[in-house]
């Protein structure tokens, strides 16, 4: 894979990736899924498939006509986006054996598993990897070839630690959502109970800004010793000039950082949030707890018109600033020093090139000249090499002056001399010229 | 007994912060919770502030909603009255501001839909002919180019007044101060009756705004072109 994203996002267009997935389709995955998740299975032959699909269409479209043909159809839609692999390898000898394939299971596990960041798996997974990351300290102590420090340094940090790590991004990930859906909720409970949701609102901001607190005091306690455990394994990494460990180690840090910066980050904007809505309930909510003020208020803005009324403000002007006095100021008249201009002229080499031009192409006429190409091969070796290019041009010119010439549609490029080349015009036979 | 953390005026003055708010309001700006350190500062400095504020012929007010703002009574101090279109948009904002869809963006609010509540609150021919009382005949392309203008140019002002922030071109974000613009619903009684209190303290003054020419507020405000849509319908019609 390449690692520049340019390079990535440009293969994945020429390519021409997309994903189209209809809600049966995600229904058919999802039933593969949760079988293969409790019957333990690796594959699935074709036959169960397409029982899958049926008892999926009894659900999702119970009307619908000739499921077993829409199975087909749908085995090789999702085969076509990579969803389903074909694993057995026995070609028409036999009917297929299927898996689910990596990017099939992330869809479905996206929208089956409730992953979100709970202060339980949090601790179990820091826990986890201040313990992984020990091993990999110790690993690095030990390590004295380049074997060793790829097999018990890299390969560790790369795979265990970065599932790890990458857990907890997941994680994270999935409770912004969930914080999403309680900004959502809120709102939701106000617009249908008004007063009565006040509490259940407290409750749920209270809930979120518990759970963030806690977080944001684990990641800070955690990743300063995990950065303090990668630093000390990059260091023993630098002293045994490892490059790649260390590289190794440098994107794990930044990871971490991330993950880090996320928890402070988070914590600030519910923080903001927390203060509005609190604000809102307290000085909107509680004052108008029949919600009358909005009716009143909107029956205010649509009769405006009618009986119009202003809010009076201040409006005191900014205080002006006089330009500082000046006198008056005499500006000198334009001037440039005095030159002598009458200097005498440079002696220079004559420009009389061009001169011979025609009796040349005359010349080379009558010499048989049959196209512009073969006067123009004629008359370049005659000039230096630097003035070749202009006067080809002044060949053509005077080839058209003194002649007819003749070409087809098409002209053809010959060449006359080495980098330089013509559209060709044919001549007419002496007899015909001029 | 004060609970000011200033002995006296000359104290109050003297903070690094006087400068700057009392600019802000003499401009006419609520300055509310939003505003960090300059409203901790008027909290801490109101009982040094008021009388001193008296003394120009003005008042300064703190609401509940958490926002402080000067409002004069006198000649002292310039004043003005907000245009029709900065006082449709303002009420229409807080009508935003009280629903709980807002909540769910911690008060955020896109342009667009402050166009669609607008239009459907009052209707097309209603808001056009309000925010254009001088214009007769209206071609539907200029008058919605207009409409945008003008609620464009209201924004812009309400923002300065500290009723809005601007977050960027597509998004605003709701200040508690726009709750001035529901004053006359806020109690049960009769608006009629609310209106005539505030029309007495001085908050608000009741009929047709004295509108200054378009181009006349741009040059004064800003200096920025207050060439308009309408403005160039007239100019191609000679």
């Amino acid at each position: 894979m390449p690692s520049d994203p340019s390079r990535l996002i440009a293969a994945l267009a020429r390519d021409r990736i997309n994903l189209d997935l209809k809600t049966l389709d995600l229904c058919f995955l999802a039933g593969l899924y949760l079988r293969a998740d409790r019957a333990s299975l690796a594959s699935f032959e074709e036959d169960v498939l397409i029982d899958m699909f049926e008892q999926v269409c009894d659900v999702v479209d119970p009307g619908a006509e000739r499921p077993r043909k829409r199975a087909t159809h749908a085995i090789q839609r999702l085969r076509d986006q990579r969803m389903l692999a074909r694993v057995d390898g026995a070609g028409i000898v036999r009917s297929g054996e299927y898996t689910l394939t990596r990017l099939a299971a992330a869809v479905v596990e996206y929208f089956l598993a409730d992953e979100a960041l709970t202060r339980e798996s949090l601790t179990l997974l820091t826990g986890t990897l201040r313990a992984q990351l020990a091993e990999i300290l110790a690993a690095a102590r030990r390590a004295e070839t380049e074997d060793a420090w790829r097999e018990h340094v890299v390969a560790p940090l790369r795979i265990t630690v970065g599932d790890l790590v990458g857990g907890i991004e997941r994680r994270q990930r999935g409770l912004d959502s969930q914080q999403e859906e309680v900004q959502a909720e809120i709102a939701k409970l106000l617009q249908v109970d008004w007063f009565g949701a006040v509490d259940r609102c407290q409750s749920l901001l209270d809930t979120t800004t518990n759970t963030l607190r806690e977080l944001n005091e684990v990641l800070l306690r955690d990743t300063h010793h995990f950065v303090a455990l990668l630093q000390e394994i990059q260091a023993l990494a630098s002293e045994a000039e490892q490059a790649e460990p260390e590289e190794a180690v440098q994107r794990v840090i930044e990871h971490v950082d991330r993950i880090a910066a996320w928890g402070g980050a988070r914590q600030r904007a519910w923080s903001e949030y927390y203060q509005y809505v609190h604000r809102y309930l307290r000085d909107v909510v509680r004052l108008d707890p029949d919600r009358a003020l909005s009716q009143r208020l909107r029956e205010q803005v649509a009769n405006w018109p009618s009986t119009p009324f202003h809010l009076l403000v201040a409006a005191a002007p900014s205080i002006r600033l006089l330009r500082p006095l000046e006198s008056r100021v005499e500006r000198p008249a334009v001037m440039r020093p005095r030159t002598d201009r009458e200097g005498s002229p440079d002696l220079v080499d004559p420009e009389d090139a061009g001169l011979n031009i025609e009796t040349l192409v005359e010349g080379a006429l009558a010499a048989g000249a049959r196209s512009l190409a073969e006067v123009t091969e004629w008359v370049l070796p005659q000039f230096p090499a630097d003035l070749r290019y202009a006067v080809t041009g002044r060949v053509a010119d005077v080839l058209a002056r003194i002649t007819r010439t003749r070409s087809a549609i098409e002209r053809p490029w010959r060449t006359v001399a080495p980098r330089l080349e013509v559209e060709d015009w044919e001549l007419p036979r002496e007899g015909d010229r001029r | 007994m004060t609970t000011s953390s200033f002995q006296s005026l000359e104290e109050a003055i003297s903070d690094e912060h006087f400068p700057e708010v009392d600019l802000a309001l003499r401009r006419g700006r609520h300055v509310g919770r939003d505003d960090g350190t300059a409203y901790d500062y008027l909290v801490d400095a109101l009982d040094h502030l008021e009388p001193f504020y008296r003394r120009f012929g003005c008042e300064l007010m703190q609401r509940a909603d958490g926002y402080f703002y000067l409002l004069p009574s006198g000649d002292r101090l310039g004043r003005r009255q907000l245009t029709a279109g900065e006082m449709l948009v303002g009420q229409t904002l807080a009508l935003m501001y009280l629903d709980p869809a807002t909540l769910q963006h911690g008060g955020m609010v896109q342009r667009e839909t402050l166009l669609q509540r607008l239009s459907g609150l009052l209707g097309t021919e209603t808001l056009v002919r309000t925010l254009n009382p001088r214009r007769r005949k209206f071609d539907e392309r200029i008058a919605a180019e207009t409409v945008r203008t003008k609620v464009a140019e209201a924004l812009r002002r309400l923002t300065d007044l500290g009723f809005i922030d601007s977050v960027d071109d597509a998004m605003l974000r709701l200040r508690p101060a726009l709750m001035r613009f529901a004053e006359p619903v806020r109690d049960l009684s009769d608006r009629q009756a609310a209106l005539e209190r505030l029309v007495r303290s001085g908050e608000i003054t009741l009929g047709e705004a004295v509108e200054k020419d378009d181009s006349d507020e741009e040059d004064e405000n800003d200096g920025s072109d207050g060439h308009s849509a309408e403005d160039d319908e007239e100019e191609a019609g000679g």
